[in-house]
């Protein structure tokens, strides 16, 4: 009677303590690549937010360092945006996806060490692009502004990077392919194609005139949702049931917004081209397409939902969680809000306006960096063996980081729009339009100082975790203190 | 999901899909356009641009000019773009054939500038009203040839035809030379229209002169700008002997010490040479043209004379 019992107690504490060893040893295969993406990206973050104060104050005043060649406006923009595209968020990106590929794969990282030089490669390459950009090498092509030298360093890195995470998948463990490793899958196998294509078709083999702006633009969108919104929405579909401990609500919805989401995200890019000198068929079908991305957005949106219900009461403990559902929410808003400013009727006022610079940020900002910020809550301290230091830190990232990027993205829509109207009443004279915006801009500007503080804080905490001054405990640090028994009610 | 090889499929599908959608096939539409020429294989355009606009438009390309300059005119119906006389017609694949970076951009903070090099004194916004009515001498007569020779030719031509100049001389004078006649006829219209600018000795209106100051001091002419200066496209250096002919005359606010001068640098003059071959007025077989230019801006300025808004209504027909 006493063996039996005693066999399973036994055999139960041995499969938790192997799956806890087994993660142990994935984790840590995986520290030393993640940490170098990781700290290589927030360095990035910094350098774009101080490009982006510049650029945001040169707006309204113009001959502030104008005289200096490499900080002229018309440099710091597309040096500040491919920053924040390839230094920060690629970089974020990857760091997290090559994290969840090895959790998920349930394989340990091999030769991790090479994985740090496609890194390294990585930043020469940013690097390489960003002083091309500032020394007058610009290509000219928005989103692609990097100089193709600096291209071809980043491709190569990037295919270092691919090849570690297929091989990781190629060595996984069990049959089953979970959601996020679906749009991981998916995000690594299109970035190539898309990067690849681009680059080829304008700079190899270059497409002769407008075409290049089709080229442009369909790179443009994907990268933004194929390869950020494919790993943002992965990762929250990790986090989130991770955190709350709990299965994601269906299985079957997941499936239905991944495909429709490829299908259609990936026709969207013409939307930035509304009326512009292009067969009407190829506009109309981006924003037939734009309008059907509702359909992903909405079973997503509905399986996250689903999957909270009932534990939104967990917003107040858990960063990660707050970080994620934030961007997931973005998520929603972001693709919503796409929707109304692709319209041809809506378009005829905002196109060319500030509010597309508002969309990009919503994408860009709002989902997938608040999304990023929250996986790197969860990452890191498995990866340090550290706890993250100070709770009010993380409390005071979050809400500067949610208001600054609200205020951002309030003063951009409402100062697009009234530029906008402005610039679609020919009895006003052009500079109307841009006087109309100015108080926006402003303001816009006062958004940035909450984003550098943000960041700042971000950057000095993950910083004290680098060196090991994180607490050394086996509870997670929560935003607000925790009686365990108040939560176990909870649950 | 089942297994990793619909995965795969579908992952490579969908932005097949996508590609072929998006890129091939419109690249087989509109991705080997030739220039438009007339019946007599005269008249092409577009014209591929000098070497000195084409260096021009890698200036304008490195130091982002389209993030805040569009270049690209909507149809009447999609914006206010055709009244705001930033173009008489709605841009098309074709007006861009051989640009390479096309910088098409997405973004008004500043005007549109695909007609930058025709838009005539007086048609722009900050200006004056009263700057148009004195038809210009010279522009006139020059475009006159132009316009005339497609109703006398009509009668033994299809409609459809008829409306490109018959021979050889009045032709290239007035369309295919646009981006070397331009600023003569613009000059010329605007010195003796402009003459209020002129009383405060500024340069005319978008001319390579207003252009140069524009550029290196942009709010002593257009007071609300909120462009960038670019003094690092010029250069302040002291008079030796003669004082440049092109030289900057800079009102009191940029006023340099007695004896120095601005001059622009050679990159500047791509620059300003790249904007004055800015043109899409030449008609367009597949673009509709939209009505003559409003009454407020007389059939006899520059722009309107030298681009024959008739002839395209015919050829659409």
């Amino acid at each position: 009677m006493t063996v039996p019992v005693a066999t399973t107690a036994e055999s139960d504490v041995t499969v938790r303590d192997v799956e806890y060893v087994e993660r142990a040893l994935i984790d840590a295969s995986t520290r030393l690549p993640v940490l170098f993406f990781y700290g290589s990206a927030i360095a990035w973050l910094l350098l774009g937010t101080l490009l982006a104060g510049l650029t945001s104050w040169k707006l309204h005043a113009p001959d502030l360092l104008s005289n200096i060649s490499f900080l002229t406006w018309g440099r710091l923009r597309p040096a500040h945006m491919n920053v924040m595209v390839y230094g920060w968020a690629s970089m974020a990106g990857l760091g997290t996806a090559i994290w969840l590929m090895a959790r998920l794969c349930r394989t340990t990282l091999r030769h991790p060490l090479l994985l740090i030089g496609a890194a390294a490669f990585w930043n020469l390459g940013v690097l390489l692009g960003v002083g091309g950009i500032l020394a007058g090498d610009s290509t000219g092509y928005e989103w692609l502004e990097f100089p193709p030298y600096a291209a071809v360093v980043l491709f190569i890195a990037y295919s270092l990077v691919v090849s570690w995470a297929i091989l990781m998948f190629r060595f996984r463990r069990g049959d089953h392919i979970y959601i996020t490793q679906w749009y991981l899958l998916g995000a690594f196998l299109w970035f190539p194609w898309v990067y690849g294509a681009a680059q080829i078709m304008l700079f190899v083999v270059p497409v002769q005139g407008v075409m290049q702006a089709a080229v442009t633009w369909w790179f443009a969108n994907n990268l933004l949702f194929l390869w950020f919104g494919a790993i943002g929405l992965g990762t929250a579909y990790y986090m989130i049931p991770k955190v709350i401990g709990r299965p994601v609500y269906s299985y079957h919805l997941a499936a239905v917004g991944f495909w429709t989401y490829a299908l259609f995200a990936s026709w969207t890019g013409m939307q930035r081209m509304v009326d512009g000198p292009f067969p009407a068929w190829m506009i109309t079908a981006s924003i037939a397409a734009t309008i059907l991305t509702v359909i992903p957005v909405a079973t997503v949106g509905l399986n996250h939902h689903m999957t909270m219900r009932g534990y939104f009461g967990l917003l107040r403990y858990s960063p990660t969680l707050r970080f994620t559902v934030f961007g997931a929410i973005s998520y929603t808003v972001f693709s919503l809000i796409g929707v109304v400013l692709s319209l041809r009727s809506m378009a005829g006022y905002v196109h060319f306006s500030e509010a597309s610079v508002a969309y990009s940020h919503m994408g860009l900002y709002a989902f997938f960096t608040m999304t990023m910020f929250g996986s790197m809550y969860y990452i890191v301290p498995r990866l340090v063996g550290r706890e993250w230091r100070y709770a009010s830190l993380i409390k005071l990232h979050f809400w500067s980081s949610t208001y600054g990027v609200g205020l951002m993205v309030l003063m951009l829509l409402v100062g697009g729009l009234a530029q906008g109207v402005s610039l679609h009443d020919p009895t006003l004279p052009f500079t109307e339009s841009t006087e109309s915006i100015l108080p926006y801009l402003r303001g816009r500007s006062v958004s940035g100082v909450l984003l550098t503080v943000a960041h700042v804080v971000f950057a000095f905490h993950f910083g004290l975790m680098l060196f090991g001054l994180g607490r050394t405990a086996s509870v997670p640090t929560f935003l607000n203190p925790k009686e365990e028994e108040a939560l176990e009610a909870r649950l | 999901m089942k297994g990793i090889v619909p995965l795969l499929l579908g992952i490579f599908g969908t932005l097949a899909f996508s590609w072929a959608g998006l890129i091939l096939i419109p690249n087989y539409q509109i991705g080997h356009l030739d220039p438009q020429v007339d019946e007599d294989g005269n008249d092409p355009y577009p014209a591929p641009k000098s070497g000195m606009a084409n260096r021009g438009r890698r200036i304008y390309a490195a130091n982002g000019c389209v993030y805040c300059h569009s270049q690209q005119v909507r149809a009447d119906y999609a914006g206010s773009d055709i009244d705001r006389k930033w173009g008489v017609r709605r841009s098309a694949p074709r007006d861009y054939l051989f640009e390479r970076p096309v910088q098409l951009g997405q973004m008004r903070l500043g005007p549109d500038l695909s007609n930058v090099a025709k838009r005539a004194p007086g048609e722009e916004e900050n200006a004056a009203p009263a700057a148009s009515p004195t038809p210009a001498g010279p522009a006139t007569p020059q475009a006159s040839p132009a316009t005339k020779p497609a109703p006398g030719a009509s009668p033994s031509m299809p409609p459809a035809t008829a409306s490109a100049p018959p021979a050889t001389s009045p032709a290239p004078s007035s369309s295919t030379a646009v981006a070397a006649a331009s600023p003569s006829p613009a000059a010329n219209a605007a010195s003796t229209a402009g003459t209020a600018d002129a009383a405060h000795g500024n340069p005319p209106l978008y001319t390579a002169a207003w252009h140069h100051r524009h550029l290196y001091s942009p709010r002593s002419l257009v007071l609300d700008s909120n462009m960038p200066n670019y003094h690092f496209l010029y250069e302040k250096r002291r008079i030796t002997g003669e004082r440049a002919a092109d030289a900057l005359k800079l009102d009191e606010r940029d006023a340099v010490p007695e004896g120095w001068e601005v001059v622009p640098t050679y990159d500047a003059k791509c620059l300003v040479a790249y904007l004055m071959s800015l043109d899409q007025s030449h008609p367009l077989k597949e673009v509709k043209a939209t009505a003559a230019p409003p009454s407020s801006a007389p059939a006899t300025s520059p722009a309107a004379a030298a681009s024959p808004a008739p002839a395209p209504t015919k050829e659409a027909k």
